[in-house]
């Protein structure tokens, strides 16, 4: 009865603890540290000297870092918008056809973003935008819209499209069955089943749009700061823990919104 | 059941895909069905069945060929155009509508005023005895209760054609004998023509008026569930329906509509002919005779003489496996109304084929 042959596993390797210890120590450290000097009475970020939230009102009394905020939640939200009706469009136009030929280049266009260099992606747009800014003298939000738009897509597209590839097409033929016009079927049926896809993209899209900071500060011009190019610009001065409670309000907000994508992705039992 | 014709199809074809790739899943399909008929579509998987439903239905354009539904023709009408709902293998309830909600969405779709869909509803949920569970959903719900709520919603728009295909497939054998009684009592209160696709040949024999045998894309025989037990006109349709004995004997006189045959041992024995098929005297034909209609008899009254070889024994009825004069296997099918002795191997049996039962195939 000892012969029992035990299947390989990755647990049993030496070291396999430690490393997953020293792992999670990387990746939440620092973090735990930021939160922890946001609430420092003192103006130290390696000196203790009591709990305080004087830092945070000190943000929220901090004018600048309102209009940033706001600069970057309006943008996100419009560029999570169209990124998503315009992510619908495609995963519906790649997903629910006959095959047709050059499908896999499309997908791969449609996705650019993910497998080009975002930095490259920014000098391009560097580039492209002053040009456009030379030749219309038009300065203003539209570009970052676009290109936050443009960046989005395919993280709207990847959970509407894997939603979609869910759905059992008979649904629509039975549809069509009982009388429903195309326009009925995609209204009665696929739009209300693809509603999960379609919040999960439009959340993630609006998390990536918040986040970006590479994108932002190529496009931008004066006085378009977003809240992370934003606090960039302020760590090359003097950082006050005041940092560490807007970096502190802006990793909660994030943490509900991809908490909640979780939630709308998540297999039901 | 009335003589006017629901459905009419006419040298209906389907090829899919092109040139080398160009697969034909029906050719020159010609068929008739009539109105309040329950109509059956039998054949091995992969003969067109389903493909022939979906042509109906309207999910797929035929290649060439007419159809007509209610005597009009359908040619470039979609599904939501039909006067046709289908019961789908699968079901396809929508999962995020209730159970009254799937029902009601045929006619809710037809533009009905909201007092007519929810009073076909009740009626439909009633007629399925599924009052009770209105307001689930489908995930909440068992396999014969999915199976109910995708019958009363193809009804409940009151289409002229019900089409079916395997409704039954995906259940159990208790529950599936209990749908089948179901079916039939759905189809005769309402009076819809159903159309039922089918590879269960039991199934088939059961529940319908009448049969299409398909195989590879065709239609190899239509007739009335005994007309193609007793009748069958090709090999294939009495291979895949029943059990057959297959014996192939020369032709001694022909009359209108049958054939004298010379039987293993020479007595001849009358056989009947399919339409429009006349061999000549001298002809070797393919015969078949069902095990059941052949009698163990005394030596006096038999036809011929087999050997017996094996035999298996199953409670009501026992197989006995023969071996005729000329080397050919015969297998009788033997009612056990008597408790007689099994016999042993070797004895020399006695046959006896019930008059007129003997059938030759076109080939
Ligand atoms: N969309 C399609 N494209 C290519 N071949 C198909 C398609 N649909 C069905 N077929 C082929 O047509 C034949 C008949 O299919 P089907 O009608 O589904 O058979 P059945 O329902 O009798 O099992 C099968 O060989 C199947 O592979
Ligand atoms: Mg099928």
């Amino acid at each position: 009865m000892s012969a029992v042959v035990k299947p390989f596993s990755v647990r049993r390797l030496p070291g396999f603890g430690a490393i997953a210890i020293l792992t999670f120590v990387l990746l939440y450290l620092p973090i735990v540290i930021l939160v922890f000097y946001s609430f420092n009475a003192g103006q130290s970020q390696s000196n203790f000297e009591g709990f305080s939230l004087r830092w945070y009102a000190a943000a929220f009394a901090n004018e600048q870092v309102q209009e940033v905020s706001v600069r970057s939640l309006w943008l996100a939200a419009a560029a999570a918008g169209i990124a998503t009706v315009l992510a619908t469009l495609a995963a519906l136009g790649t997903t629910r056809v006959a095959r047709f030929p050059g499908q896999t280049m499309i997908y791969a266009l449609i996705n650019q973003p993910l497998m080009v260099p975002e930095v490259v992606t920014g000098i391009a747009l560097l580039i492209f935008v002053a040009f456009l800014k030379v030749q219309t003298g038009y300065t203003g939000m539209g570009y970052l819209v676009a290109s936050h738009t443009a960046f989005c897509i395919p993280f709207a597209y990847l959970p509407i499209r894997a939603r979609l590839e869910t759905l059992d097409p008979t649904l629509e033929s039975a549809a069509a069955d009982l009388y429903a016009s195309p326009v009925q079927a995609f209204r009665f049926i696929t739009l209300p089943l693809l509603v999960p896809g379609i919040l999960a993209g439009f959340m993630l899209s609006f998390v990536i749009s918040l986040d970006t900071v590479v994108i932002t500060e190529f496009v931008k011009s004066a006085g378009q700061d977003t809240l992370p190019t934003y606090m960039l610009g302020q760590l090359r001065r003097v950082v006050t823990p005041e940092m560490n409670a807007i970096a502190t309000l802006f990793l909660a907000l994030s943490l509900v919104i991809v908490t909640a994508f979780f939630l709308l992705t998540r297999k039901r039992g | 059941m009335s003589d006017r014709p629901e459905i009419e199809i006419a040298g209906l074809g389907k090829t899919f895909g092109q040139g080398a790739n160009a697969f034909t899943a029906l050719q020159d399909i010609d068929l008739t069905i009539d109105t309040g008929e329950f109509f059956t579509l039998l054949g091995p998987s992969g003969c067109g069945k389903t493909t022939l439903l979906r042509l109906i239905a309207g999910f797929e354009a035929p290649t060439k060929g007419s159809l007509r539904i209610g005597g009009e023709e359908v040619a470039g009408k979609g599904p939501n155009e039909r006067p046709v709902n289908t019961v789908f293998q699968n079901y396809a309830l929508f999962p995020h509508m209730t159970v009254a909600q799937n029902i009601g969405f045929g006619l809710k779709m037809l533009g009905k005023p909201r007092a007519e869909v929810d009073k076909t509803t009740k009626e439909m949920l009633a007629l399925v005895r599924m009052e009770a569970m209105a307001d689930r959903k489908p995930s909440e719900i068992s396999g014969g209760q999915q199976q109910r709520v995708a019958l009363a919603r193809a009804l409940a728009p009151r289409p002229r054609v019900l089409l079916l295909d395997e409704p039954l497939s995906a259940l159990d054998l208790k529950l599936r004998k209990e749908m089948q009684g179901e079916l039939k009592r759905l189809q005769t209160e309402t009076g819809i023509t159903f159309v039922f696709v089918t590879h269960d040949q039991e199934e088939a024999l059961t529940m319908s008026d009448r049969i299409a045998v398909m195989s590879a894309g065709k239609i190899l025989q239509l007739g009335s569930p005994s007309e193609i037990y007793h009748r069958p006109s090709v090999r294939f349709v009495a291979d895949f329906i029943g059990e057959t004995n297959f014996l192939d004997l020369p032709v001694t006189a022909v009359e209108s509509g049958k054939a004298t045959v010379a039987l293993p041992g020479g007595t001849q024995a009358e056989a009947s002919l399919p339409d429009g098929l006349t061999p000549a005297v001298g002809d070797t034909v393919t015969t078949v005779i069902r095990p059941e209609q052949a009698q163990v008899v005394a030596p006096a009254e038999a036809d011929m003489t087999g050997t017996l070889e094996s035999h298996v024994f199953f409670g009501t009825d026992t197989y006995l496996h023969l071996r005729l004069p000329g080397g050919e296997p015969f297998t009788l099918r033997r009612q056990n109304t008597v408790l007689a002795d099994e016999p042993e191997p070797g004895t020399e049996m006695p046959i006896r084929l019930t008059p007129g039962a003997l059938r030759i195939l076109r080939e």
